[in-house]
């Protein structure tokens, strides 16, 4: 295989949320290499471990997020990707360490305090961290206090909030509000099943996306 | 004829002509707030669940209520751990079956597990208070209970385990089946199979796994004597269809779907459907008038026939209780729903009235704003009572029918702050609302007035003049004005000020000055508009 073959495979396989040889699943790649062996073999075969990471991982994510903004594909297919690009990943986590290969930036996650629910928040960690951004996630119930203690320990780091309940969203607003108090550069992206634009500009976030695949579009363009 | 709820409920849900739409508040904690409960403690007591829903119905006036929403009740028997919050349902904390671990090690299910003693109890007591409105009965959907006892890890066992995952589903709609049939015992006219993480995965995945075990339980229901319907809340566009598939006799879903793309595919398969009042940024942060546009919107695109109106899921705790009565008068009144869509229709900028040229005309004006008397029977009515004591007043009372379909009559109905149609304004003040006043409290109201119009006059007849200077530089034009007022045959008195008082309260910089001063008096009793506000300021400019 060539070096070019080697990375479109490896993006096809997380893509389709093929992890490794042994994975059943899609039936029609039953027994072939995964993005685990895949990404392993790229960094074997002398390809940069940034190239792997960019033309690999963030390649095959990204295909799948954009399918997933389509309605093409649900969240299903979205976690075995994950779960395939986690595998890839973990052959890259030395590069991470010495410094070779770095993050676009930082996310920080959490679903905000009175909520518990974490399926969409995830989601969203999953493919921003396929996208190549560093995600740093607070869990749940997450309050105004960690999120800005958060923000101490990764100077810059973009926040991510989450919300499933209405109720939650007035959690949401406080929470805005109480981070830009502290930190008033301090860039919030808001999302979950009751949010919409039109809340986001009430509460003085400053993006909301429908789709994971719209928070990796803004953090993308805050890069250039 | 009319139809109580539970007709109205049956018939459309059978897809057949209603005498109007039905209408269901889906109060699930939002009877907590009603009946002044928290959350945890409303939905773990069966007293405190009978009296949300009496709340409820009583504030609501609804074709049909649910008993208990709350989907976490199956998977609390058995052995989800759950966190609750005193202001929201409570929720799934632990999934037992995390990783995939055998079904052998769930518990038993029984009528007598966790809540569900207290929910029946509650079904059958609420069954003997309402017997004429539909009881709906919430049980959890097989997809979204076998998440709550997996986990995520769900999603891929579709991948990764079919097996696994089929048996998982073969075993939770036996709980809903289960749940369905103790419901319907206890007296429920419908059940609702509530799956909102079906909105999760896409069509195939829904035929592969959900098709087979949720059309048995539709099946079982109808079987029993029951009406079903298949919740689902959340991006669920893309399963409309297989949903429908299974065979519900109605598919209800929330503000993430458009109405009449649910109300086309619906309407091919024969089943009736409900939703979608948008929940939070109208029913619980708008305001009235925003519910009863948004649900006429609502009816508008649905049409009136299988189509139930209800919020997209279960209310928010604190939904102003007023913005979902608003939606009761809307549905309740014919012409409420005119009077909204004439509304809507001349809602551009309208002029403001002055209102203080009431207090200035001679007669009495007694307003009525009206849909239309020719066409709306209780604004004909209205009229008709007006006409009939103005002769009582001898030309002093003049009235004129403002209809809303008009520009002229939404300006009257906004200037005036008229919110009912019809409504009964004597000189601007909004007097009889809806209801037609018997003669003799419409002749007292407007003789009130006529008294206080006379008081008013008499007060406002009572203008001065005012000069200001010194003793010496006033005695002169304060005898001369003496003269002249006893000339004129005026009741009219003059006050002395000296130049300092003048400046302070008149802004004078000489004297001697002579000012007239009259009361004009704008408005009494009542707190008019900024916009009005604006209009008396503009005549003083």
């Amino acid at each position: 295989m060539t070096h070019e073959e080697i990375l479109k495979m490896l993006a096809i396989c997380v893509e389709r949320g093929k992890v490794n040889k042994n994975a059943p699943f899609p039936p029609d790649l039953r027994d072939q290499d995964g993005a685990d062996e895949l990404a392993k073999h790229a960094i074997d075969q002398g390809i940069t471990a940034d190239v792997v990471l960019s033309e690999g991982l963030v390649t095959g994510m990204t295909a799948i997020g954009i399918k997933f903004r389509e309605n093409r594909v649900f969240v299903p297919e979205v976690l075995m990707a994950a779960k395939a690009m986690t595998a890839g990943m973990a052959h890259l986590r030395p590069f991470f360490q010495s410094g070779a290969i770095t993050h676009k930036g930082a996310l920080i996650i959490g679903t905000v305090m009175g909520d518990l629910h974490d399926i969409g928040k995830n989601l969203l960690g999953m493919i921003v961290e396929g996208a190549g951004w560093e995600i740093i996630d607070l869990g749940i119930d997450v309050s105004a206090d960690k999120f800005l203690a958060g923000l101490e320990e990764h100077p810059g780091a973009y926040i991510g909030l989450s919300c499933l309940l209405t109720t939650t969203m007035l959690n949401m607003e406080k929470i805005v509000i109480d981070i830009k108090a502290s930190k008033p550069d301090a860039k919030i992206l808001i999302g979950g099943a009751p949010v919409t634009d039109d809340f986001r500009s009430k509460i003085g976030a400053d993006w909301y996306s429908p789709d994971p695949q719209g928070a990796v579009d803004y953090l993308n363009g805050q890069q250039t | 004829m009319m139809m109580n709820g539970k007709e109205r409920i049956r018939k459309a849900f059978k897809v057949q002509a209603v005498d109007r739409i039905p209408w269901i508040p889906f109060v699930g904690v939002h009877g907590a707030f009603l009946a002044g409960y928290k959350a945890d403690e409303y939905l773990q007591s069966a007293d405190f669940l009978v009296n949300g829903i009496n709340k409820a119905v009583e504030a609501y006036q609804p074709d049909g209520i649910p008993v208990c929403f709350d989907l976490q009740i199956e998977a609390e028997a058995l052995g989800c751990q759950l966190a609750w919050s005193p202001d929201n349902p409570p929720a799934v904390i632990s999934h037992p079956l995390a990783g995939g671990k055998s079904l052998d090690i769930l518990p038993k299910f029984e009528k007598s597990s966790g809540r569900i003693p207290l929910v029946i109890e509650a079904t059958k007591r609420t069954r003997a208070a309402h017997p004429d409105i539909a009881i709906y009965g919430l049980i959890t959907g097989p997809f979204t209970l076998a998440l709550h006892l997996l986990g995520t890890d769900i999603f891929m066992m579709m991948f990764e385990n079919p097996d696994y995952t089929n048996e998982l589903l073969a075993y939770t709609v036996e709980i809903s089946r289960q749940m369905a049939g103790w419901y319907l015992e206890a007296g429920c006219d419908v059940i609702a199979v509530v799956d909102p993480m079906t909105s999760q995965i896409g069509p195939d995945h829904f035929e592969q796994f959900i098709h087979e075990p949720i059309s048995s339980l539709y099946k079982y229901i109808r079987e029993n004597g029951g009406l079903s319907s298949f919740f689902v809340c959340g991006h669920a566009q893309q399963n409309i269809e297989v949903m429908c598939k299974t065979g519900p006799d109605n598919v209800s879903i929330d503000e993430n779907i458009p109405l009449d793309y649910v109300r086309d595919i619906c309407k091919r398969y024969g089943i009736s459907f409900g939703g979608n009042l948008q929940l939070t940024l109208v029913l619980l942060m708008g305001t009235a008038e925003d519910c009863q546009k948004h649900a006429l919107e609502c009816i508008d695109t649905a049409g009136e026939t299988g189509f139930i109106l209800a919020p997209g899921c279960d209310l928010p705790m604190t939904t102003p209780v007023e913005n979902i009565q608003a939606i009761t008068t809307l549905v309740h009144d014919p012409y409420q729903r005119d009077v909204v869509r004439a509304l809507e229709k001349t809602a551009e900028e309208m002029p403001i009235l002055d209102l203080a040229e009431y207090g200035r005309t001679e007669k009495v004006i007694v307003d009525i704003i009206t849909l239309d008397s020719e066409s709306c029977a209780p604004c004909q009515y209205m009229v008709e009572a007006v006409r009939e004591v103005t002769p009582h007043f001898e030309g002093l009372v003049e009235w004129r029918e403002h209809s809303i379909k008009n520009l002229d009559g939404v300006t009257f109905m906004s200037s005036l702050f008229v919110k009912n149609i019809p409504t009964i304004c004597i000189d601007g003040k909004i007097s009889f609302v809806s209801q037609i006043p018997p003669k003799q409290e419409l002749i007292r109201a407007v003789q009130k007035r006529i008294n206080e119009k006379l008081k008013l006059k008499i007060r406002e007849k009572h203008g001065k003049i005012v000069l200001a200077g010194t003793r010496e530089e006033l005695k002169e034009i304060y005898d001369k004005a003496k003269i002249a007022i006893l000339e004129l045959g005026a009741h009219i008195e003059i006050e002395t000020i000296s130049g300092e008082e003048a400046r302070r309260l008149y802004g004078i910089s000489q004297t001697p000055a002579w000012i007239n001063v009259r009361n004009r008096i704008k408005s009494e009793g009542t707190e008019p508009s900024i916009e009005v506000m604006r209009e008396w300021i503009k005549a003083l400019l």
